[in-house]
């Protein structure tokens, strides 16, 4: 942190020798490790250290930006520079804002783990540690099995005019498991990942490993499905993907943009009963925690969604001047503006159990693939049409694989249509930001097949 | 980028300290400037500092890197032992001497953006931005943005070599929507050089904003594309962005070296119609995807890839060269110190041939015009690709007719190389940003009117 403070300090000396009163200083680092495995060997290693200072400042009533990585002191006077030229080209019409601060209670406490990046030996042995478990139980695994070790840390600082200093530091570390199998006339892959601590987590591995190959095997020699309506059991992985693609849909700024249509739906029902959609920047089980936003608001925990009524959009502070209500502490910090960001985003698991879940669906189809949302997705209408791969269900049962065929739905659509969810959320890429949802059940979806 | 020769040496140093037989340092300070109009009114300016430096080594065709914004002695060091201790397991001393040399350069800057006044760039966006808006009272809205880049790179490897460039890079980008009756189509115009503000007074910011409302406008007023297989006339300039992403990347060595292309092991074959010479050339004068030296420290240089249908070359880059036991030819290309260079196009076009305009035209009896391209996606495997067509008209006895709109290419990329029939004499470059595996950087496509015998039009 030394280097941090140094460099405030020229901002500061810098800042008031222009005469500039009010201005925010946003610091960040990364440092990253990782090792992937092709065939028996290590085939990539990188580690990175980046940085980055974010300066913003306020003249004449316009807020203008800077920024660079090259952290030297004598970069700092020129950033305070070209921010202020900047402010004052600005044009647009928007109340300029450098949040005022806010007591140190408000501010929740957050598990500060220490955590030591892991050398690139240990990295390298973890990844073979995963290839050799991969290689080992399957006589069917093929080239394009790819196995691999990171680690990752972060550090944010914020400090403004304002009397705001905050910090926040956290890491994490896992390992990238993706099986491929050929049987002589197709090929089959799975993937997954695990997050832990390096070291003694045989038994967590080799569980992982059985998953990922059962996955791939049950792939094996999927048929197609005739085109039609059919109870529709959405897996984790692709409820979670859903609600990603259409996740802008709840940001203030859109909705004022006219980009969303939950626009002034803000008391209506605009899900099933049981859904609620949660905010949580304190998630127990994610070690990246975080008590602030990127404009220094302490964060907090909020139903975006409950039993199906649209409690919050979520803003920033100048989302939340425009509408007139309390910023939510959502907001993100990029070069050259601020936006909105969630943190620990799911879909709260329900009472069922996955074979209840099942039991309910009766007959149906288990959509446990689907590619490309980039295209196939319209964020603001909430229309979708996506290639999907799953398995039948049958009698309330898994059943045979299918692949090749089309779900076309609406997302808010959907978010009314679902009758059912299971009691299993799973969240397994813990980083500042995570979004997650049980399983759902929609029925009548339609599918295209054959 | 002030770091001394003598650090650079015992970085390299302690980079080969283990075992490796190459090791390399690319060190970059980057000026990135971008100003953006909505509304009319200036929204917002990012002003950002790129910094930081790249190593990696080599150990026959494996390959470790790291990178780091720490540019101290200590971050330095760090950087090469992760480097080191991943690579090989062979204690070696060496001794490296660098050497320098300067490559020159030819694209002379008479007005570098990164010292001109906002207020000189604010000025030039607005003549393009109100161009736009008051071309048509159909025009809604527009969005325009000035980029400019100023980027400095220096090279140091373990073969001895040190070597510094500037690139030097200005573009406006301009994109107008015309709105009638609930409907609503865009236009885009977006011209760039490795040139300075100097740009503006060879393109017109006018005419930039002029261009993108026209094109959206005559979307507007236009039908549907009919659907099928027929003849169709791609235009000069952007057309030739189906060359790049359905030939070119399948040149790259990225894709050869590990047969992950159609055109791996295919030199010296017929591959394309006679009529087609294809050329990367990252030399020209001032030129979007040019630059002195690549990402590697060698001079940029001009490669034939297909001459008259015969595939002569591919773009190298040390790593993959190593893999396909050929030379590096000046290639390589990276986004930024944190990405690992590979090999990657410049400035990539087919060479004008000796067919003319009028006759290309007047030998379709039914087909489709296409005078500009928008984005596709290709199949890097099989090179099969689907191109939208942002500005289209149909061609009936010989003649170009009205306007169409929603039509797309759909084809492969060999299939498209034996059916370019005819080729005409204007050849012209339109600028892309190309994304791949070393990161997003700024390339050339470009070709004369070409006329494609068949192709696959989707529309309704």
């Amino acid at each position: 942190m030394e280097k941090f403070d140094l460099l405030k300090q020229r901002i500061k000396d810098s800042s008031e020798t222009r005469g500039i009163t009010e201005y925010e200083l946003y610091y960040s680092e990364d440092s990253s490790i990782s090792a992937e495995t092709y065939r028996d060997e290590i085939s990539a290693f990188s580690s990175s250290v980046g940085g980055l200072l974010l300066y913003r400042c306020i003249v004449d009533g316009k807020i203008g930006y800077a920024s660079t990585e090259a952290l030297d002191e004598a970069e700092m006077d020129a950033l305070v520079a070209r921010a202020a030229v900047n402010a004052v080209c600005i044009e647009k019409d928007e109340k300029a804002i450098i949040f005022g601060g806010a007591s140190p209670d408000a501010y929740q406490k957050v598990p500060q783990i220490e955590f030591a990046m892991p050398t690139a030996a240990i990295i390298k042995k973890e990844a073979m540690k995963c290839r050799d478990l991969m290689y080992a139980k399957d006589s069917m695994i093929a080239d394009g099995t790819e196995c691999g070790a990171f680690a990752g840390q972060s550090v944010v600082r914020l400090f403004n005019s304002n009397g705001l200093d905050l910090g926040i530091s956290a890491g994490n570390c896992g390992e990238y498991l993706q099986a491929v199998l050929d049987n002589g006339e197709e090929k089959q892959y799975e993937y997954d990942y695990l997050y832990n601590q390096f070291g003694d987590n045989e038994a967590q591995l080799q569980e992982l490993t059985d998953t990922i190959l059962a996955g791939a095997h049950a792939k094996f020699g999927a048929g197609k499905v005739s085109t039609g309506k059919y109870n529709v059991i959405f897996d984790h992985k692709q409820m979670k993907a859903i609600l990603s693609t259409f996740l802008p849909a709840f940001f203030a700024e859109n909705a004022q943009k006219g980009l969303s249509l939950l626009k002034g739906k803000v008391g209506e029902t605009i899900a099933a009963d049981c859904i609620t959609i949660t905010d949580n920047p304190f998630y127990e089980k994610n070690p990246m925690q975080i008590p602030f936003d990127g404009e220094g608001v302490p964060t907090k925990k909020k139903n975006v969604v409950e039993n199906g009524v649209l409690k919050t959009l979520l803003y920033n502070l100048t989302s939340a001047e425009k509408d007139g209500v309390e910023t939510t502490g959502n907001a993100s910090r990029s070069a050259a503006s601020i936006g909105t960001r969630v943190y620990s985003f799911y879909i709260n698991p329900g009472e069922l159990t996955r074979d209840a879940l099942f039991e309910k669906a009766g007959n149906g189809i288990y959509i446990t693939e689907m590619k490309g949302f980039h295209a196939g997705a319209d964020a603001i209408t909430g229309d979708f049409s996506i290639e999907s791969a799953g398995f039948m269900i049958e009698n309330g049962k898994i059943g045979a694989p299918v692949k090749s065929f089309t779900v076309a739905g609406n997302f808010f659509a959907l978010l009314k249509q679902i009758t059912a969810i299971d009691n299993v959320l799973e969240m397994k890429a813990p980083g500042f930001t995570q979004i997650g949802a049980p399983d759902v059940l929609v029925p009548d979806m339609s599918i295209a097949g054959e | 980028m002030m770091i001394s020769k003598t650090l650079l040496e015992e970085v390299l140093g302690r980079a080969m300290s283990s075992g490796a037989d190459f090791a390399e340092l690319f060190a970059e300070n980057t000026r990135s400037n971008s100003v953006f109009m909505i509304d009319g009114k200036v929204d917002s300016i990012t002003d950002h500092t790129i910094s930081g430096v790249g190593i990696r080594a080599f150990l026959g065709v494996r390959c470790v890197s790291a990178s780091t914004i720490d540019l101290t002695r200590e971050g330095l060091l760090r950087c090469a032992s992760q480097v080191a201790d991943v690579i090989a397991d062979n204690p070696t001393a060496l001794d490296i001497h660098l050497t320098e040399r300067c490559f020159g350069d030819v694209h002379p800057i008479q007005i570098v953006p990164d010292t001109a006044k906002k207020s000189i760039k604010i000025d030039l966006l607005k003549a393009g931005y109100f161009a736009a808006k008051n071309y048509h009272e159909d025009i809604t809205q527009v969005t325009a943005r000035l980029l400019d880049t100023d980027h400095k790179i220096l090279v140091a490897n373990s073969d001895g070599l040190l070597t510094t460039d500037r690139q030097i890079r200005t573009r406006m980008a301009i994109s107008a929507v015309a709105s009638k009756n609930g409907e609503n189509q865009s236009g885009f115009s977006g011209p760039g050089r490795r040139m300075g503000l100097e740009l503006f007074d060879m393109i017109a910011p006018e005419s930039i904003g002029t261009e993108a409302a026209r094109s959206a406008i005559v979307n507007l007023n236009a039908g549907y594309c009919p659907a099928g297989k027929m003849t169709v006339a791609i235009e000069n300039g952007f057309g030739g962005v189906i060359f790049h992403e359905a030939c070119g990347h399948s040149l790259e060595a990225t894709a050869v070296a590990k047969g992950m292309s159609q055109m791996a092991g295919k030199l010296g074959q017929k591959i394309a119609n006679e009529k087609v010479t294809a050329i990367d050339d990252g030399t020209i004068p001032n030129a979007w995807g040019s630059f002195n030296i690549d990402d590697e420290g060698n001079p940029s240089r001009r490669k034939v890839l297909i001459e008259n249908g015969i595939l002569k070359s591919y773009m190298i880059d040390k790593l993959n060269g190593r893999r396909m036991e050929m030379e590096a030819n000046g290639s390589s290309r990276r986004q930024s110190y944190e990405f690992d260079p590979t090999s990657r196009m410049s400035n990539t076009y087919i060479a004008a041939g000796n067919d003319k305009n009028e006759d290309i035209i007047a030998s379709i009896e039914y087909g489709l015009y296409a005078k500009n391209m928008g984005g596709g996606s290709v199949n890097p495997i099989n090179g099969a690709f689907n191109f939208a067509v942002s500005e289209g008209y149909m061609i009936r006895n010989g003649k170009i007719c009205e306007p169409v709109r929603g039509a797309s290419l759909i084809g492969t990329g060999s299939e498209i190389l034996q059916n370019i029939d005819m080729v005409g004499t204007d050849m012209k470059t339109g600028q892309g940003m190309c994304g791949s595996s070393s990161g997003t950087i700024p390339t050339d496509v470009g070709q004369p009117l070409i006329r494609v015998k068949e192709i696959t039009v989707g529309g309704r």
